[in-house]
């Protein structure tokens, strides 16, 4: 049943002498949820920078998507590609409001116009709940919690292929939590393939299919979410982590 | 925009239409007119300093090739003054586009770097070549506008006030509609999160690119209307002075409002006028715009509208705020 839409092979990042990725090697089929975890500074947020090139490619190793690489393409054409990402840190456009917000990735990464825009942009916000009255909000007066929805809208309403998402859930109540969950789970029925970075470790294993574990930006575990939280490497490295 | 801004915008230009009516002194009309002219200078310069949020120096470069194409075409090609101002706009806009291929993907210090030595190269080409340009003497006696018979240099600049008028209104209407539109909201965007914009499919380099052309087209075609107005081409214009002047209307005005730097260029044309008829304040008028600047952005950041707003008239504009970095957690 193999059918991978992304395939990263050998993905390296140095920062000086410091190797925050190496050599990570997978592949995440289409349609799956697929987990990525690993202690604080392992590469997992690195990782995903090297995939979308934001805010840079690899230094080596190739990245495939849909049979395409994109390793060395603008982070703007490889976000119009169908590669949507959200972020760790709180992002937002400061000056727009939410619905612009949404207007933006719809007319841009989705390369709608006009009505069709509009249409997807209100459709992504019912999808995230986004309250009805603080749409037409600036972002930069939104609360946490608005903002994360947003940026999780704003990845969706250009119908990615992909969606990435890099800690949703820190700093979120147990509901809200629990509505991540489901949203995920939503998404994916539709056909969007998710890699999902997440410390709240329930929520990952409660949706993922596959999960990958990296220690000092290497892989040290990947496969059977179950089985790789039983390895003894793995909570052996989450241990030391907590020191 | 909220509706009473917009009311309040088109009351001003109808009263700025009704001017002539009751000032008819040349010498008034004529401060007038060369505040109109910073005006737009100004308010496009906002568009990619103010929305971008690219530390363009290289602005008045700009307006000086509009000057120039307008001199040149009207006085040694002896082409119609009316075409040879919108030429202006023209080599303006290929001028920012020459300049934006570098510019499109520095980053904050080295802008201002390369655009600045951008305009000191404009200017010693203009220097250099004196056979085209006049050299240090500039051009004079270009020819006036007329329309048939009609010279515009009669009643008392009448219809130089209403052609520069004329002109501030359309850049005006231009760089609203330019803000507004998603491209509009796309350079806010990036200029904000340059990482989170990418990720939404926004070319930063495109953008830049566009938005420093689309800045040019009415400064340069103000260039043009300057020297055909005045008559004269000289290389004052790519000066540290006209520099500054322009900068202060923009800082003072409040970036990212468009109309703030057109208030403030009629407020500063006129305040300077003034006060260079006040003995001993000659020439250190410009120091006091200067201290006037920094004032501003000391007290109210974003300038004349945010310092309006705080008297609750100016809802509906803000200040711009800084960009973070999303990607990375180092910069
Ligand atoms: N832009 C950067 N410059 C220098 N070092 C970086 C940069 N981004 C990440 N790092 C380093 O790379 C390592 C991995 O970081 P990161 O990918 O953010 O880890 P994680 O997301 O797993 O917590 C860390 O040691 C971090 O300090
Ligand atoms: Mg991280």
């Amino acid at each position: 049943m193999s059918n991978p839409i992304l395939e990263v092979d050998r993905a390296s990042r140095t920062f000086g002498g410091l190797k925050a990725v190496q050599e990570v090697s997978f592949s995440v089929e289409e349609g799956e949820i697929f987990g990525v975890a690993g202690p604080n500074g392992s590469g997992k947020s690195t990782l995903f920078n090297l995939i979308t090139g934001i805010p840079f490619p690899p230094t080596s190793g190739s990245i495939v998507f849909g049979g395409t690489r994109i390793d060395g393409k603008s982070p703007h054409a490889i976000a119009r590609s169908g590669l949507a990402r959200t972020f760790q840190k709180d992002a937002e456009f400061p000056d727009l409001s939410a619905r612009e917000t949404m207007l933006i990735g719809a007319s841009y990464a989705g390369g709608m116009s006009g009505r069709q825009a509009g249409h997807a942009a209100d459709d992504a916000l019912e999808l995230v709940s986004f309250p009805e009255d603080r749409r037409d909000v600036e972002s930069g007066h939104l609360s946490v919690y608005e903002k994360k929805q947003l940026m999780i809208g704003s990845a969706l309403v250009s119908n990615p292929r992909i969606l990435m998402l890099d800690e949703p859930a820190s700093g979120l109540t147990r509901p809200e939590i629990a509505a991540l969950d489901k949203l995920l789970l939503d998404v994916n029925r539709t056909g969007v393939t998710i890699l999902l970075i997440e410390h709240v470790l329930s929520l990952l294993l409660s949706v993922s299919e596959r999960l990958l574990v990296l220690n000092q930006g290497q892989i040290l575990a990947s496969g059977d979410p179950q089985e790789v939280i039983r390895d003894p490497k793995v909570i052996e490295a989450y241990l030391g982590g907590r020191k | 925009m909220t509706r009473t801004r917009i009311a309040a915008i088109l009351v001003a230009f109808a009263l700025l239409a009704l001017v002539p009516l009751v000032v008819t002194d040349s010498y008034v009309r004529h401060l007038f007119i060369i505040a109109f002219i910073y005006a737009v200078v100004a308010s496009n310069w906002d568009l990619s300093l103010g929305y971008t949020g690219l530390f363009n120096f290289g602005h008045l470069t700009f307006f000086g090739v509009g000057v120039y194409t307008a001199a040149i075409l009207a006085e040694t090609v002896e082409l119609s003054p009316w075409a040879a101002i919108l030429c202006g706009g023209i080599t303006a806009a290929l001028a920012a586009l020459l300049i934006s291929a570098p510019v499109a993907r520095l980053k904050g210090i080295y802008v201002v770097l390369v655009t600045f030595a951008f305009s000191q190269l404009a200017m010693q080409v203009v220097l250099s070549q004196s056979d085209i340009t006049g050299g240090a003497e500039g051009i004079v006696r270009i020819p006036y506008l007329q329309v048939g018979d009609y010279r515009f240099i009669r009643d008392y600049n009448l219809a130089y006030y209403y052609t520069a008028f004329a002109m501030l209104c359309v850049s005006t209407v231009f760089l609203l509609a330019v803000v507004a539109s998603p491209f509009g909201k796309s350079l806010r965007a990036l200029r904000d999160n340059p990482d989170y914009a990418a990720s939404r499919g926004i070319s930063v380099a495109r953008q830049r690119i566009m938005s420093l052309v689309l800045s040019a087209v009415f400064t340069g075609i103000a260039g043009g209307f300057y020297a055909i107005y005045l008559r004269v081409a000289s290389p004052e214009v790519f000066g540290f002075g006209t520099l500054s002047l322009a900068l202060s209307m923009v800082l003072i005005g409040g970036v990212g409002t468009i109309i703030g730097p057109v208030l403030a260029a009629l407020f500063l044309t006129f305040l300077t006028e003034a006060m260079a008829g006040i003995r001993g304040l000659e020439d250190a008028r410009f120091i006091v715009v200067a201290l006037a600047m920094i004032l501003v952005l000391r007290l109210a950041p974003g300038g004349s509208i945010e310092m309006l707003s705080r008297l609750r008239l100016g809802a509906g504009f803000r200040s711009r705020r800084e960009t973070t970095d999303t990607a990375g957690n180092r910069s």
